[in-house]
C-alpha cells in the first residue's frame, strides 16, 4: 500500500513512506516532507516499507535535503530498505544523504 | 546638377508642374498593382513619352549573367525592341555606369552620343535624357528619351523630373525580379526533394529477419551519391552491390541513379563479378563525361557453400570480422567510367560465421578532431558493438558516426547468416501514458525479466530504468496530455532489447543527455540512471508523422541449460 504518514516525535518528526514511491505520488511525499520540516527542527524519513522508488522520489529526498541544510535543521533517511538503496547507489548518491540505522540515531544527526 | 528629388517633388507638387505629380502618382499606383509588367511598362512609356513630349523613349534592362542592357519596352517612330548594348556604349551605357541621370542638349556633337544607330535607321537623333532605373543593389537598366517635339533640347528640370518618373519602375521590375527568384528557388527546392525520394525508392526494401544483407545509407547532404542495391538470382545466390559516385550535387546524384541501375541490370544476368563490372564500365564509358566516375564493389553469396564471390572497383576493401580478428579483402580494379575495355581481379571470401563489412569512404573519412576515423578506428568502431545482433549494432555504429563529422556519404553493407536461434519477443504491452499505470507495468516487466531468468539485482536496475524512459515520455514527450506507450522486450543471442514507441510530437534526440551522477539536485536523474543501467540507447523519432523510439540495449547472457 502506498502511503506516507507523518509522526510527531517533541522536537522532531519521522516521515514514514510504504509502498512504491513512483512519479504517480511523488508529489505528496514531496509535500509531506517539506510541510514537517516547516513545523519541526528535524525530519527523518522512514523508509524501511519502500519495495520501489523512482528518480522522482529520489528528487523529492534530495529537495528535502537541500531545504534542510539551508534552514539548518537535520534531516536523514532512516532503516532504508534495500530497494531504496539499491537505487541511491546507482544514483551516486548513499554518501550524500545521512543514512541511519534508526529513530534514536536520525535525532542525534 | 539637377535637382534633389525632395525639391522635384515639391516643385511638382505645386504651381504648373501639378501635372507631374498626378503622373507620378498613376505611374506609382499602375505599377504596384501591375498583373501584366511588360504590359503596365509600355503604357507608362508611352505615357512619360507624352507628359516630356519626347518623340520617342525606351527602357533598357541589364542582364546580371551578361552584362548587357536590352531594350525591353520601346515607344516611338524606331522599334529598338531587342536591341542589346554593352554598358561601355553610348549614354545609356553611361547612365547605367555611372548611375546617374545623363543630358545631351546637342546629340550631333556631343562625343558620349553613339552614332551608328541613327546611321542604321535614318532617324536624327538631336537631344537626350536617360536616367538610372536605380536599387539598392544599383542600377537595374535605364530610361531613355529621344528628341523633345518642340526641338528644345532636354534641360535640368527635365532631368529631374525623369529621375522621379524611373523610381516607380525600378520598383515594380525589382520586385517582379524577386518574386520570379523566390519561385525559382522554391522550384529547385522542389526538385531536389524529388530527386531525393526517387534516390531512396531506388534503394532495395530491408528484408524480413533472416535475409544475411543489411545496409544503411547516411548522406551528407540533401542528396547522395552513395548506393546500395541485394537481389535474389534465380539459382538461389544473392547479388549485391555497393558504391560510389564521385562528386556531389544534383548530377552526382542523376549519375548515381544511372550507375545503379545499370549495375542491377548487369548483375541480374549472374555473369561472373569481374565481367559484372566490365560491362557496367564499357557502358558507362559510353556515356559519363566531365571526369565524373563511380566506384562500386559487386559479388554474390551462395548461401549453401557460404562463400563470397566479389569484385571491386576503386572501392575501399571489404572487411571479415571472424572469431574476433580482421581480414582485408581488396580488390583494385579502377573506378568505373573512366577508361572501357579494363579487366576486373575476382575475390573469394568464405563467411562462415562471421561478418563481411562493406564500407563507403565516407565512413573511414568521418572526421574524429582533427583526424579521420581510418582503418583503425572502424575496426574498434565494430569492436564496440560486435555482440549486437545485426540490426542494432548498424543502429548504433550509424549513430556514433553522426556525432561525429561527416563529411562524405556514409554508406554501410553488412553481410552475416542470421542466427540459429531468432529473436524472442517476452514482452509486448501498451498502456496509457499516465503515471497511474506504471505500478502494472513494472509487475508485468518484473514478471517477464524473472522468466528469462535474469538475476534480480540487475532485474530491479532494468524495470527502473524502463520506469524513468517511461516517465520521460509522460512528462516531456506527451507532456501529460492523453496518448500511448507501447513497451517490447525482445531476447536476442546475448542481448535484451527494450523499446518503447510513443505518438506524442517527435523530440530532439540531442536535447536528451544524462547528468553527471552523484550531483545533489533534484531534476534529470531519470536519463542518468538509464544511462547507467543500459549499455546503449537510442532516441529517434518515428518514421512518417509522429512519435518517438526509444531503443536500450543491455548485454545479458543467456542462461546456460543444464545438459542433463
Amino acid at each position: 500500500m502506498n502511503e506516507v504518514t507523518s509522526e510527531e516525535q517533541g522536537d522532531f518528526t519521522v516521515v514514514r513512506l510504504s509502498g512504491e514511491v513512483d512519479l504517480s505520488w511523488s508529489q505528496q511525499v514531496r509535500q509531506a516532507i517539506l510541510d514537517a520540516l516547516e513545523r519541526e527542527a528535524g525530519v527523518g524519513v522512514e523508509l524501511s516499507a519502500v519495495s520501489y522508488i523512482d528518480s522522482s522520489g529520489i528528487a523529492a529526498l534530495v529537495e528535502g535535503f537541500q531545504n534542510a541544510r539551508q534552514n539548518g535543521r537535520r534531516f536523514a533517511l532512516v532503516a532504508v530498505s534495500q530497494a531504496v538503496m539499491a537505487v541511491l547507489e546507482l544514483a551516486r548518491l548513499d554518501r550524500v544523504f545521512p543514512i541511519v540505522a534508526d529513530v534514536e540515531a536520525a535525532r542525534a544527526v | 546638377m539637377t535637382p534633389s528629388t525632395a525639391t522635384m517633388l515639391a516643385r511638382a507638387a505645386q504651381g504648373d508642374d501639378a501635372r507631374a505629380f498626378a503622373l507620378l502618382a498613376d505611374l506609382s499606383e499602375a505599377l504596384a498593382e501591375s498583373l501584366d509588367l511588360r504590359q503596365t511598362l509600355t503604357q507608362a512609356l508611352n505615357r512619360i513619352a507624352d507628359y516630356m513630349e519626347a518623340e520617342a523613349a525606351s527602357l533598357f534592362l541589364l542582364d546580371a549573367a551578361t552584362g548587357l542592357l536590352e531594350c525591353k519596352v520601346c515607344v516611338g517612330p524606331v522599334d529598338l525592341t531587342g536591341l542589346t548594348l554593352s554598358m561601355e556604349q553610348g549614354v545609356v551605357g553611361l547612365a547605367a555606369t555611372e548611375n546617374a541621370v545623363q543630358i545631351v542638349a546637342d546629340a550631333q556633337t556631343d562625343p558620349r552620343v553613339h552614332k551608328r544607330m541613327d546611321a542604321e535607321t535614318g532617324f536624327v537623333t538631336r537631344s537626350l535624357l536617360c536616367a538610372p532605373l536605380t536599387t539598392a543593389n544599383g542600377p537595374i537598366g535605364v530610361l531613355e528619351l529621344i528628341n523633345r517635339k518642340s526641338g528644345a533640347p532636354f534641360d535640368a528640370t527635365d532631368a529631374g523630373i525623369l529621375r522621379l518618373l524611373a523610381a516607380p519602375a525600378a520598383l515594380a521590375i525589382n520586385n517582379a525580379r524577386m518574386a520570379r527568384e523566390l519561385i525559382e528557388q522554391q522550384r529547385l527546392k522542389r526538385e531536389f526533394d524529388l530527386a531525393r525520394r526517387l534516390q531512396k525508392s531506388l534503394l532495395p526494401k530491408r528484408r524480413r529477419a533472416g535475409f544475411p544483407l543489411l545496409a544503411v545509407n547516411v548522406p551528407a547532404h540533401e542528396i547522395s551519391g552513395d548506393f546500395y542495391d541485394y537481389f535474389d538470382l534465380p539459382d538461389g545466390r544473392i547479388g549485391f552491390v555497393i558504391g560510389d559516385v564521385s562528386g556531389k550535387g544534383l548530377d552526382a546524384a542523376l549519375l548515381m541513379t544511372r550507375a545503379a541501375s545499370l549495375l542491377r541490370w548487369a548483375g541480374k544476368d549472374g555473369l561472373a563479378p569481374s565481367e559484372w563490372l566490365r560491362r557496367a564500365n564499357d557502358e558507362l564509358c559510353q556515356t559519363t563525361q566531365d571526369g565524373r566516375f563511380v566506384c562500386a564493389l559487386v559479388g554474390y553469396y551462395a548461401r549453401a557453400s557460404g562463400q563470397v564471390r566479389l569484385a571491386g572497383a576503386g572501392f575501399p576493401p571489404a572487411l571479415l570480422h571472424a572469431d574476433g580478428d580482421y581480414a582485408e579483402f581488396r580488390s583494385d580494379g579502377p573506378p568505373l567510367g573512366i577508361v572501357a575495355d579494363m579487366t576486373f581481379a575476382e575475390t573469394m571470401v568464405t563467411l562462415g560465421s562471421g561478418t563481411l563489412y562493406f564500407f563507403s569512404d565516407g565512413v573511414t573519412d568521418v572526421r574524429t578532431g582533427a583526424s579521420r576515423l581510418g582503418n583503425a578506428g572502424v575496426r574498434s568502431l565494430i569492436d564496440r558493438y560486435a555482440t549486437l545482433p545485426p540490426e542494432v549494432r548498424l543502429r548504433s555504429m550509424v549513430s556514433e558516426l553522426r556525432s561525429l563529422k561527416l563529411v562524405d556519404d556514409t554508406t554501410i553493407l553488412l553481410l552475416e547468416e542470421p542466427r540459429a536461434h531468432p529473436p524472442q519477443v517476452l514482452l509486448r504491452r501498451s498502456f496509457a501514458a499516465e503515471p497511474e499505470r506504471m505500478r502494472n507495468v513494472r509487475a508485468d516487466l518484473r514478471h517477464a525479466l524473472d522468466a528469462a531468468q535474469v538475476a534480480p539485482e540487475l532485474r530491479d536496475r532494468l524495470v527502473l530504468a524502463v520506469d524513468e524512459a517511461c516517465c520521460n515520455i509522460i512528462r516531456h514527450a506527451y507532456r501529460d496530455r492523453a496518448g500511448d506507450i507501447t513497451l517490447s522486450l525482445r531476447r536476442d543471442g546475448d542481448v535484451l532489447e527494450f523499446e518503447l514507441r510513443d505518438s506524442a510530437p517527435s523530440v530532439d534526440p540531442c536535447t536528451v543527455r544524462p547528468r553527471e551522477l552523484g550531483e545533489c539536485r533534484s531534476g534529470g536523474l531519470g536519463v542518468a540512471i538509464i544511462d547507467q543501467v543500459m549499455d546503449e540507447w537510442l532516441l529517434q523519432p518515428r518514421r512518417g508523422g509522429s512519435g518517438n523510439v526509444l531503443r536500450m540495449i543491455k548485454r545479458c547472457p543467456q542462461p546456460q541449460e543444464d545438459e542433463a
